[in-house]
């Protein structure tokens, strides 16, 4: 029985194809429905080589419009007070729920752009949610007065930090790409 | 550039006007061998079928003509690909250059695969899967990840064909007639559920089949080579949904296939009979 093992030339269906053209082999079963059906890309061995200098992403990222809704949540809020749960695949969190009632809001288009992000936290908490903002903390208001003096310093660093960031964020442009969210059934 | 190889590869026949001059037919004690098999081990292999009849040949040949004669398209859909998070790939730093093709973007680091050239592969995957399961070949699902080992080994029993989850010893496809005795049957396909092995390189039953010329079906992940098999199916292999998905469309493939082959045999046999009388 002959056979052909260099798999790194040709793909397996143009190696068996000259064997049966010799004559050496008989038809194997695959063969024919090869044939009839080859695949998108013939398997042919490539060598894996390493790209040299600047190396170019051709993937490109995927943000949304609501990212920055998104962005200015979690940099104020946190992870929001409830955990995710992965396993239902109709979760709704509390980030996506915000950005749904802003999203709202926006279309009403009766609040000012600049109010809309306090408004929506505000409707949020009328319908029940509790948001939490990040940095304060939750135990011992008596230290409240301590705490400030001591790093009222450092407290208004990190404002101004955060106030800095705030514009760059703003300033940033935008990557709008268009994906559908749920995809319909082919 | 490849073609000197390639010629002096396997038996090439040398051609009438190349052929040496003197000593040739007339010389009794010279044999031309021609095109003469070279026997690697002490007896062939026995052939999987002898030579079919023209009713056989019209049975194997038939179901090529459909572009998709088991219907292999409803078995599934994006929908379902995408809550089984076929879609979720590895991070942006493991990703194989040869995947970049079959990747629809990178979502904060992580690369998300294009589930509409999945679903076109799976379709393609699936049918040949099926075409053999339906010409009676042997099937062999691979896999190395031990998380999944047991979901493969039950695939494969309920579907009545093999598996191979354990550590893939050096000689088994290529040594065959060595390690398991003379006339053992290769497999037709081998179908791999995860194409790397445990320490996250290309597992050798690829490079094996690619070498003993056994197509491939396999599912890559973004950290995978697509390279040597012949239907990759681009989609996550870590997943447990997306392995619990696989293991139903292989199993449902090659069971649907082997029902059609007996049905069409015993219809056969009927007409058979039937004209027959």
């Amino acid at each position: 029985m002959a056979g052909n093992r260099m798999q790194k030339i040709g793909s397996v269906f143009s190696r068996t194809r000259n064997l049966l053209r010799i004559g050496v082999i008989e038809k194997p079963l695959w063969f024919d429905v090869y044939a009839a059906f080859p695949p998108l890309r013939e398997p042919v061995y490539r060598l894996p080589r390493p790209r040299y200098g600047k190396v170019k992403d051709v993937i490109p990222p995927i943000f949304y419009q609501e990212d920055e809704v998104r962005a200015r949540f979690y940099r104020i809020y946190g992870s929001g007070p409830r955990p995710f749960d992965l396993s239902q695949s109709n979760y709704k969190s509390i980030c996506q729920m915000f950005v749904e009632k802003f999203n709202e809001l926006k279309e009403e288009g009766k609040i000012e752009e600049e109010k809309l992000f306090e408004e929506t936290g505000k409707a949020l908490l009328a319908s029940g949610v509790i948001l939490q903002r990040r940095g304060t903390d939750k135990v011992a208001r008596q230290d409240h007065q301590e705490v400030e003096t001591r790093d009222s310093m450092s407290h208004l660093q990190l404002q101004t930090a955060l106030g800095e960031k705030k514009d760059e964020e703003e300033q940033m442009p935008e990557l709008a790409e268009t994906q559908k969210e749920n995809p319909s059934p082919s | 550039m490849a073609v000197p190889r390639l010629l002096r590869a396997g038996g090439w026949v040398v051609p009438s006007r190349v052929r040496p001059g003197p000593a040739r037919p007339s010389d009794p004690r010279v044999s031309l061998p021609a095109a003469a098999p070279r026997l690697y081990s002490t007896v062939p292999a026995p052939a999987a079928a002898v030579r079919p009849r023209a009713e056989d040949e019209k049975l194997l040949s038939e179901p090529l003509s459909h572009p998709d004669f088991f219907n292999v398209k409803e078995l599934f859909s994006l929908k379902d690909l995408f809550d089984a998070r076929v879609h979720l790939g590895h991070k942006k730093g493991c990703r194989h250059r040869f995947m970049e093709p079959y990747i629809f973007g990178c979502r904060l680091d992580q690369d998300i695969i294009d589930l509409d050239q999945t679903m076109q592969h799976l379709q393609l995957a699936l049918n040949f899967t099926a075409h053999i399961a339906y010409r009676k070949g042997i099937i062999l699902f691979v896999s190395r990840k031990r998380q999944f080992c047991h979901l493969v080994e039950s695939t494969a029993r309920d579907c009545g064909e093999y598996a191979h989850t354990r550590y893939w010893q050096g000689g088994l496809l290529t040594n065959a007639h060595i390690q398991f005795g003379s006339g053992i049957r290769l497999p037709d396909l081998l179908i791999f559920l995860s194409s790397l092995n445990n320490v996250f390189e290309p597992h050798v039953a690829i490079r094996d089949a690619a070498k003993m010329n056994i197509p491939t079906v396999g599912v890559v992940d973004t950290n995978c080579n697509p390279c040597l098999i012949t239907y990759p199916i681009p989609g996550n292999d870590d997943s447990p949904t997306a392995m619990e998905l696989y293991c139903k469309l292989f199993r449902m493939t090659i069971i649907r296939a082997k029902d059609k082959r007996r049905q069409t045999e015993v219809f056969n046999e009927l007409r058979r009979k039937a004209e027959g009388n």
